[in-house]
């Protein structure tokens, strides 16, 4: 597929021009950080974020989605996707949103994701700056950046776009943008390579090593010690790249005789995500909060390696910050782990 | 464990409830109700025994129940909800004519083609006798298709026995040995009185080559492995019927995650062997 050479200007009139005829989701600053919200001026994206609060999946696995619509007249889906440019995207969220296409559609597939899922179309782009806790350079390394439509890399001189699907290419359509040349194309290439090497945290075991000393520490003392100042307040959960764990709830509405079956994002950290009721009151599958905070580490690194080619993190260092006890960092844990 | 039975194989959407009329209703004891349904729109609902439903009504959500019928039993099938929170409370309301919507069949059953020409016994203890049922009823019509085949039941009380019909035709049925006993008895009850352990010293001739079917409280399970070790059945040829909390019953939404299996589409009958080492499974 073509690789072609865009100007400043030329980006920025691409990117009006996409906008004309279907949203689009892109990196915008809001206060010191930045989120993934529709683009409303080009001149709000932010091609030089270190990365955003919530993760991009949001954009076709939102927070909350309504699965049903209900009311005396019978039951219908309420699947409605919406065309889409998910514009800004940086490898290693690519790699996440690929896991999450594959998990959605293995066994029975997920329609609520996959409709809107297939309604996205995602352009990609280098990463400009590093967020402090990102260690995407050494974080599932055996699973490709794929699934993305095009991508988008900052050189010295303006950007490289490449062309990777066919809703890639319908985009620059009526484009006249020029091929980019070798040395163009070989700066970008350097450039995504430093942005693996230049991660500020980096995980120095493989993936297989992780996971064998994982499967072998269940008994560990590590998980009581590392866990001790944990809130089970979840936000590891809901700002991972590759976390989709969901509860589901019905609603009335007003009228009391319609109402919806929707799905809200839910985290496995919290105490009552394995409850169950039982005749006179509750049974927690996982009551303390090493029992969380191991199942959260072995759903990264050991449980789902199989299905995806490798660990399910993907090294954003989006949990390491959400935090607040300061212990939620995937790469302190797994030092510690490795060296115990 | 792998099946590649016709409901397994077919894209059936099972994320899309189905409308089940109730035929009729009834309750068995202070909270479990027994309901006998058909689907709406005249389709035969086709599962296997030992799979689950997701059952629920808009308004309230869902909650998953294993299947407590046979399909050999061909325009209906039952379930049995007991009273435990919000849905089941709603679900406990309905009567004849009502209805219920369901998602399924989800999850794999029991093993139907390692238990053929096998001897067969079920150890099910108070409200694990609702799933297993479906296994028994299979079994007894099917009878030819199985060898010796033993039912333990274990209630807490007499009063608490569930499909006490079942059980009076059990009781003198040529097609099954049937032994029971009660936590504790009461003033009616001649039959045996203490934990479902004491039934195996009953049965001496219980084989070593039986396939065994266990499912009851979480309690339960460690001490009939116990029982069944000193008969020598290997953990292969053991299968437990699990429960855990479900919302997708798909293997998306991880509440009912034991290790790295799911409960909703790896089980809820697992082969013991494959989980017993499993920290999270009993
Ligand atoms: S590890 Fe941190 S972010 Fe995760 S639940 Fe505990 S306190 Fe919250
Ligand atoms: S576990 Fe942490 S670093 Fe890994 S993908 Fe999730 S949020 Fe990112
Ligand atoms: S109930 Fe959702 S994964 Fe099993």
């Amino acid at each position: 597929m073509p690789t072609y050479h865009l100007s400043e200007t030329e980006l920025s009139s691409w990117v009006n021009a996409i906008m004309a005829t279907q949203p689009v989701i892109g990196p915008v600053a809001k206060k010191s950080r930045f989120v993934f919200d529709r683009l409303e001026d080009s001149a709000d994206l932010r091609l030089d974020y270190d990365t955003t609060i919530l993760p991009p999946k949001k954009a076709f696995f939102p927070p909350k989605q309504d699965l049903l619509h209900f009311d005396a007249s019978g039951v219908r889906g309420a699947i409605k996707p919406e065309s889409k440019v998910l514009f800004g995207v940086h490898p290693y969220d690519i790699k996440a949103i690929h896991m999450l296409d594959v998990l959605f559609a293995e066994g029975h597939p997920d329609h609520a994701y996959l409709a809107n899922r297939e309604a996205t179309t995602i352009i990609g782009s280098s990463v400009q700056n590093h967020y402090q806790h990102a260690f995407f350079g050494t974080a599932s390394p055996s699973v490709p950046v794929q699934g993305h439509d095009a991508f988008l890399t900052k050189i010295p001189d303006g950007y490289t776009l490449d062309i990777l699907s066919e809703k890639g290419r319908k985009l620059i359509e009526g484009q006249n943008f020029k091929p980019a040349s070798a040395e163009q194309t070989a700066a970008s290439e350097k450039v995504n390579e430093d942005a693996k090497a230049n991660c500020p945290e980096k995980l120095t075991y493989t993936s297989e090593e992780i996971k064998a000393k994982l499967k072998a520490s269940w008994d560990s003392p590590l998980w009581e010690e590392a866990s001790q100042d944990c809130f089970s307040c979840g936000s590891c959960n809901t700002t991972c790249s590759t976390c989709y764990c969901f509860d589901v709830q019905d609603t009335w509405n007003i009228d009391q005789k319609s109402g919806k079956r929707y799905r809200r994002w839910d985290a496995c950290m919290t105490t009552e995500f394995a409850e169950v009721s039982v005749q006179g009151g509750t049974e927690n599958f996982r009551e303390t909060k090493a029992a969380r905070y191991r199942h959260r580490m072995m759903r990264k690194a050991a449980y789902l390696n199989d299905k995806l080619g490798g660990p399910a993190c993907v090294g954003c260092g989006r949990c390491s910050g959400a935090c607040t006890a300061d212990i939620a960092n995937p790469v302190n844990f797994i030092d510690k782990l490795m060296k115990s | 464990m792998t099946c590649s039975c016709a409901t397994h194989t077919e894209k059936k959407d099972v994320g899309m409830p189905q409308e089940a009329l109730v035929l009729e209703a009834k309750m068995m004891t202070a909270t479990e109700k027994h309901f006998t349904l058909k689907l709406r729109d005249g389709s035969k609902f086709e599962y296997e025994p030992g799979q689950i439903v997701e059952a629920g009504l808009f308004g309230y959500g869902e909650i998953p129940l294993g299947l407590s019928s046979s399909p050999t039993q061909e325009d209906s099938f039952e379930l049995v909800v007991r009273k435990v929170g919000k849905v089941s409370s709603a679900l406990l309301k309905l009567e004849k004519g009502d209805s219920m919507y369901i998602r399924g069949p989800l999850g794999h059953g029991f093993p139907m083609e390692e238990l053929r020409n096998s001897d067969v016994l079920i150890v099910a203890g108070g409200i694990g006798l609702c799933p297993t049922r479906s296994l028994i009823r299979y079994i007894c019509d099917r009878r030819e298709e199985f060898k010796k085949f033993t039912l333990f039941f274990g209630a807490r009380s007499p009063k608490e026995q569930l499909f006490t019909d079942d059980l009076a035709n059990w009781r003198c049925s040529m097609d099954v040995t049937y032994d029971e006993t009660v936590d504790k008895g009461d003033d009616s009850w001649k039959g045996n009185v203490g934990v479902i352990t004491t039934l195996f010293a009953k049965h001496p001739d219980l084989s070593p080559e039986t396939k065994v079917i266990v499912c009851g409280p979480p309690i339960m399970y460690k001490f009939v492995i116990r029982e069944l070790d000193k008969i020598g059945i290997p953990h292969e040829n053991v299968f437990v019927d699990l429960e855990r909390r479900m919302k997708c019953g798909m293997g998306k939404c991880g509440h009912c995650q034991i290790n790295d299996k799911y409960t909703c589409k790896d089980g809820p009958v697992f082969r013991f062997s494959e989980i017993e080492n499993l920290p999270e499974a009993i």
